[in-house]
């Protein structure tokens, strides 16, 4: 059974149909692309999916949960985490913080036991520090946990969100974008580290990506968007060759396109 | 039970040690009031001069209430609220109306007197008075009434976005003093009192001339005592996962719903206990001695009053709201007979010299300030201007000035203990992980 099935969602912002339709089925711990010119609404998709906007219309399923209708912080709970395509750290927060404040829906802490710090408290906020610093760890960023979000280099801030993410213990990763503005080497890495995740953590990733580099090396499927409409859908080796994809990309630069979302 | 839930029972630490832990800052907060009161209250019986410096201490205390719990909205959730002191206002109006009615109705004048704890100044009665219990129990009824309100205030203005919440709070301490405005008058001895329904005694609370005759009642002892567990409550949950939470809220709010956070929640949870410490905060202030209870004290100016305290200690920082309550009001005394400030200025730059980032630039502002501000004194004494009346420009102009040297106020989201020299000593939760290297020492590299 498949794990997100999402079906004929659409949405517009006054006479912009800025999705339309849109379908989508991702198995668990697979690795899926979507792509698509830009403004072609991607980043809208995102925003779909996890409660950002309602959908005009449409349905989202997350292993047979309905998720249209829900606000944010339930879909999260409900399994799926996010990156932004403009880096949303909490800038003036610690390495560590920025973590430990995903851990926060896992915690049971009410107004009562956080100001008289009650014995399950300690724990849990030893606890929530421990499986952070795990985190940290694997992303190589446990070095800088004392440091202020904002101090980070570019790639190392990019890095925290995905780690940010994963510390709400998703079941579905979507990623916006995560190679914007990183150099070469740095895109490398985060190959690597992408398709490490998916076995490490459980989890499936859905990815917005300009470079194709890296979509078409990481990707099993691909969705191709342009005005809202999806025009392609298929495995990479299909997608490159698709004479609408073609058509739409035409005259664009398809690598390293930066746009605001 | 998943591995999370398993760990957490793993790490925490035995009954005893927790418990005693949890409150043991409420203890000392206790034993400072007390030994705090028991001191002034000396050395006023052995030299009458002293009640101005109890004074100053009462009044700044009910401003670090404020301005603490204040910090909880504007700086932990990032909101902006502006009618704080429509809340100390209820409170205010509340207490007075517990302790001044229920003092008739429920006890003999005849033996009702404050006690020890609620006296500020030396006088005769008994160690503990009927009139202790009773002003505790309108402190708490002053802040659970303001926090009922908060409640109905915040909850469908905090779910829209942006600056509603502003308008929405100043245009509710202009309404609670308008209402308070056109109450009828106090009801002078029990007699009257007695005429009149016990649910239509809140209605006779004397109008826009004042509620006359509240006994004073706030002493050293409560207001310290609610101060400092105004201060132990915003500390705690400060560092608190609830907390941090709330934090996040205002550094960005998408990023924190999306990572979990139930945002409106959580912002009504602060807007709400904010509303309870200035509830609090009014019902000391409404029992001070020479202080005439009345409306227009507590309107817009007041809220402004304690916006400039949080925005000039640092969003979001509990001892800068502490350091800048004692500044502000303290300031207005101090204009009255102006001294020379050359030596604020001395120390103000071995501070800068200690703590600041950009010790040069801090230093220069400082010497420019000190330079400026004793230009602005001279001027003044010569011109025979009484600067006390020009507050409001004085608080006008700082405030400017914060914003143009730092933004973030004095202190930002940081503590005075987590700047310059003691960022090392600080201690930073960082726990080695299991399995993983150990991390750099705490902080990282600094
Ligand atoms: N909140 C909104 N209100 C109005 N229009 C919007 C809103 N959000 C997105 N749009 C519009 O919807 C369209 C799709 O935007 P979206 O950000 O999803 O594009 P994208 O595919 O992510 O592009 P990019 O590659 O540049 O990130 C754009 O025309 C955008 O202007
Ligand atoms: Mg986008």
């Amino acid at each position: 059974m498949s794990l997100l099935t999402v079906e004929g969602v659409s949405i517009s912002f006054g006479g912009l149909k800025a999705v339309q339709d849109f379908r989508l089925s991702l198995e668990p711990n697979s690795l899926c692309g979507l792509i698509g010119p830009n403004g072609a609404g991607k980043t809208t998709a995102f925003n779909l999916l996890t409660g950002v906007y309602r959908p005009d219309r449409g349905r989202i399923t997350l292993g047979g949960r309905n998720l249209a209708g829900l606000r944010p912080h339930q879909i999260t709970a409900a399994g799926v985490a996010r990156t932004f395509q403009n880096i949303r750290l909490f800038p003036d927060l610690s390495v560590l913080d920025n973590v430990k404040i995903a851990g926060h829906l896992r915690s049971d802490a009410g107004l009562f036991g956080s100001i008289f710090r009650a014995r399950r408290q300690r724990g849990e906020e030893r606890a929530m520090t421990e499986r952070a610093m795990e985190l940290l760890a694997i992303f190589n960023l446990d070095g800088r946990a004392g440091e202020q979000a904002r101090s980070l280099p570019y790639g190392d801030q990019r890095r925290l969100e995905i780690a940010r993410a994963l510390a709400t213990e998703p079941r579905l990763l979507l990623l916006d974008e995560p190679a914007a503005g990183m150099n070469p080497q740095e895109k490398k890495g985060l190959r690597e580290l992408i398709r490490g995740l998916i076995r490490r953590f459980d989890v499936a990733v859905l990815l917005i990506e300009h470079d194709m580099g890296v979509v078409m090396d990481l990707c099993q499927r691909i969705t191709v968007l342009d005005h809202g409409v999806i025009i392609a859908e298929g495995p990479p080796a299909a997608i490159q060759k698709d004479p609408k994809v073609i058509a739409a990309y035409l005259g664009k630069p398809a690598e390293g396109e930066k746009g605001e979302g | 039970m998943d591995p999370f839930r398993r760990r957490t029972l793993e790490l925490s630490p035995s009954r005893l040690v927790a418990a005693a832990r949890s409150v043991l800052p409420f203890i000392a907060v206790l034993g400072v009031a007390l030994g705090v009161h028991a001191l002034l209250y000396r050395w006023q019986i052995d030299d009458g001069g002293v009640f101005f410096y109890s004074k100053i201490l009462m009044d700044i205390g009910i401003s670090i209430i404020l301005a603490v719990s204040l910090t909880m909205v504007n700086g932990f959730t990032g909101q902006f609220s502006i009618g704080h002191a429509g809340f100390m206002a209820v409170g205010a109006y509340t207490g007075g109306v517990v302790t001044y009615y229920g003092a008739m109705k429920l006890f003999d004048p005849a033996n009702f007197a404050a006690g020890y704890l609620s006296r500020s100044l030396p006088m005769d009665g008994p160690l503990f008075g009927a009139a202790d219990g009773l002003f505790l129990a309108a402190c708490l009824a002053a802040g659970l009434l303001a926090a009922g309100l908060g409640y109905l205030v915040g909850l469908p203005s905090l779910r829209l976005r942006g600056d509603y919440l502003a308008i929405v709070t100043l245009g509710f301490g202009e309404i609670v003093r308008v209402i308070i405005e056109r109450s009828r008058n106090v009801l002078p001895d029990a007699e009257a009192a007695a005429k009149v329904p016990a649910a239509a005694l809140p209605l006779h609370v004397g109008g826009a001339s004042g509620f006359t005759g509240l006994q004073p009642f706030t002493s050293p002892f409560w207001v310290i005592l609610l101060a400092g567990l105004t201060v132990v409550f915003a500390w705690r949950l400060k560092y608190s996962s609830l907390g941090r939470a709330m934090i996040s809220i205002r550094e960005d709010e998408i990023a924190s719903q999306s990572m979990g956070v139930h945002v409106t929640r959580l912002k009504v949870m602060a807007f709400v206990v904010a509303a309870f410490f200035a509830g609090v905060a009014g019902c000391l202030y409404a029992h001070q001695t020479g202080i005439q209870l009345t409306p227009k004290d507590l309107a817009f100016q007041k809220s402004f009053d304690i916006v400039i305290m949080v925005v000039l200690g640092g969003m979001g920082s509990i001892s800068g709201a502490v350091l800048a309550a004692a500044f502000v009001t303290a300031l207005p005394e101090w204009l009255r007979e102006p001294t020379s400030v050359w030596m604020y200025g001395l120390i103000a730059l071995c501070v800068v010299a200690v703590f600041a980032d950009r010790r040069l630039r801090a230093a220069l502002w400082v010497v420019g300030l000190t330079a400026g501000a004793e230009l602005l004194l001279t001027v003044a004494r010569r011109a025979g201007i009484e600067l006390s009346q020009y507050r409001m420009i004085i608080y006008a102009l700082m405030l400017i000035l914060v914003m143009i040297i730092r933004p973030q106020g004095l202190l930002g989201l940081n503590e005075v203990w987590e700047i310059g020299p003691f960022r090392r000593l600080r201690r930073t939760p960082v726990a080695p992980a299991r399995g993983a290297a150990a991390p750099a020492g705490p902080g990282g590299s600094p």
